[in-house]
């Protein structure tokens, strides 16, 4: 197939015949598809990365509720009725839309809070813990080993909203920022009688996720076994599920049988990524539509060409050349325009990644400016279904002839 | 190269070579390389036909046709394409050059498929059969006569075993036949080749070895 003499005779006998224009028109068509698949599916995996990444700040795609058992007139007299028994924990794991579960740990021994000043004032406390990977957000500081007098906590950001908003005003006390409030030291009294440990404790962050006062995992399990009673199982008497649709009604049927309730506030929100769901897919389904109707246009142009060319084609079968040699020539000649249209698509998709990662950055989220594999993938996947088309094409019209 | 007949019969003859005694029609034949034949056909007897059969363009017949021990019947398009650039060549009746191409590129666009005749032996072809002048003249400005004479040439420009010819000369003056005739059998000859004429009426152009009547 080197020979350029008889390639530019082949081109005048079977291409000579064809209008530049529709060329065009059925490559513009083939591009527009391929794009808009491309785009559509740039479009499902940027939301799905916002939504479920794990780069994100805060993961958006994701509800954290905490679950605790109902506590009725029956079972109100035996605390134990209301804890998680290890096989209703599994359970929860298997729980529709559940995508993890926190085990939120709670002290079993006395805390005594102390704070001088002028805010001075003096508390019986609560500290619970969850694992860190619950944490909306990981601060720093966030860790404790037995032997550090320092501790880590984070509050509830509900709570300097009291403080702020309804207790500092009507006791005539200054308001507070974060910064001044991670300032300040408490100081916590841990056990009882002689047996008592200090700790200055900091609070380090604020989360909307948990209504408590949190400590690190590692020191709630060193009181417990240091100052709880001795012998007491530790046990889970509220859970923290991370997951993916709470507005899902297989998930609330799940937690209504078992008689669960939650915070059922953000379920509103879980609305909207449904939306966002329906209209990807549907902009995908669109995306395949389009790409079908390009790739037809682009083989029923080549066809079109083939059968213009029927008579050349005829006679250079009749004086020897084989139909594989003809594919192969058209092949060539076809082929690099559909993957050149699949390039083009490919730098369209990149610049449309990179404005969009550019214009969400502003909005304080984080996008790569590079399409992701599904992305690459997909461009992998249509363009060889197109070339396998496109090839087959080619060659069944030649061997009808 | 062996060619060897059984029993054909095309479709669209068959009420026809029932009602007559014919050479080829219904027999059993055997030619062997190397052999000239001229085949003898009346009008309507299917000369062209007989040709496009041994030529495998066409499949519409009952019987069996073998070059060497493969069969015609069941040969591929991409077998076809080997035995036609390697075995068997062809001049038809009807020239079926490419008509918007010129003379030279109509004999190029075969030269370069097999390779085997230089363009400087092809171009003294060309100027022996008196096509010089009309190298660059597309094949739809040329009179039958010259077309005959390029399509002649397409013929030998590829190795063969066998030359199939349906009325070769149909256009051409005596001058020119001979001429035609003097390069046909000089390729033949370097190739060993057998050929097999169809024509309407009795001739002397080749010395025949086989006379059959269609």
């Amino acid at each position: 197939m080197s020979d350029q003499t008889q390639k530019s005779m082949l081109k005048k006998l079977l291409l000579g015949t064809q209008h530049s224009s529709r060329l065009w028109a059925a490559l513009a068509a083939l591009c527009i598809g391929t794009t808009l698949l491309l785009l559509s599916v740039m479009i499902w995996w940027n939301f799905s990365e916002l939504l479920y990444g794990s780069n994100q700040k805060d993961s958006l795609g994701s509800t954290y509720m905490i679950v605790g058992k109902r506590v009725t007139e029956q079972n109100m007299g035996t605390p134990s009725a209301t804890l998680f028994s290890q096989k209703e924990i599994d359970s929860l794991k298997t729980a529709p839309e559940v995508m993890d579960v926190g085990l939120i740990t709670s002290n079993r021994f006395p805390i005594y809070a102390t704070l001088g000043g002028r805010l001075a004032f003096a508390t019986d406390m609560v500290l619970e813990s969850v694992p860190d990977n619950f944490l909306d957000k990981m601060p720093p500081e966030w860790k404790w080993t037995p032997g550090t007098r320092d501790l880590p906590i984070i509050v509830s950001s509900q709570f300097l909203d009291i403080y702020n908003y309804v207790f500092a005003p009507s006791q005539n006390l200054p308001q507070l920022s974060e910064t001044s409030v991670k300032n300040i030291a408490l100081t916590f009294k841990v056990g009882k009688d002689d047996k008592t440990e200090i700790f200055i404790a900091h609070v380090v962050g604020f989360s909307d996720r948990i209504g408590s006062v949190l400590a690190p995992q590692s020191f709630i399990d060193y009181g417990n076994q240091k100052f709880g009673k001795p012998g007491e199982t530790t046990t889970t008497s509220q859970v923290l599920l991370k997951t993916k649709d709470p507005s899902d009604t297989r998930f609330g049927k799940y937690l209504k049988s078992h008689d669960y309730t939650t915070n059922s506030q953000n379920l509103r929100w879980s609305k909207i990524r449904a939306i966002v769901e329906v209209v990807t897919s549907a902009t995908g389904i669109l995306a395949l539509l389009l790409m079908g109707i390009g790739t037809l246009v682009f083989i029923l142009f080549i066809e079109l060409t083939i059968a213009r060319a029927q008579h050349a084609l005829t006679l250079l079968l009749q004086i020897g050349y084989s139909p594989r040699y003809i594919s192969k020539f058209m092949a060539g000649k076809f082929l690099p325009m559909v993957l050149g249209t699949v390039v083009a698509s490919m730098i369209l998709t990149i610049i449309a990644q990179v404005v969009t990662s550019s214009l969400v950055q502003s909005q304080g989220l984080v996008l790569p400016a590079i399409p992701g594999w599904p992305v690459w993938a997909a461009l992998v996947v249509s363009s060889s279904i197109l070339v396998v088309l496109v090839s087959k094409s080619i060659s069944g019209a030649i061997s009808k002839r | 190269m062996q060619l060897t007949l059984q029993g054909i019969i095309p479709v669209p003859l068959r009420e026809k070579v029932n009602n007559y005694q014919s050479g080829i029609w219904k027999s059993n034949l055997t030619l062997n390389k190397g052999e000239f034949v001229f085949i003898q056909a009346p009008s309507g007897t299917g000369k062209t036909t007989l040709i496009h059969i041994l030529y495998g363009l066409r499949k519409d017949y009952q019987g069996d046709i073998k070059w060497n021990e493969s069969s015609l019947v069941t040969a591929g398009n991409e077998v076809l394409a080997n035995l036609r650039t390697t075995n068997i060549s062809v001049i038809f009746q009807d020239m079926r050059l490419f008509p918007e191409l010129t003379a030279w590129e109509n004999i190029d666009i075969k030269r370069r498929l097999t390779n085997t005749i230089s363009e400087n032996q092809a171009l003294e072809w060309l100027d022996r059969l008196g096509l010089k002048d009309k190298k660059n003249a597309t094949a739809n400005t040329m009179s039958y006569g010259e077309q005959q004479r390029v399509a002649i040439i397409r013929s030998l420009l590829q190795p063969f075993d066998w030359l199939l010819m349906d009325e070769p000369f149909s256009h051409l003056d005596h001058v020119n036949i001979a001429k035609a005739i003097a390069l046909i059998s000089e390729v033949v000859k370097q190739n060993g080749a057998g050929l097999i004429l169809a024509d309407l009426d009795e001739n002397n152009y080749f010395p025949y070895t086989k006379t059959l009547m269609l």
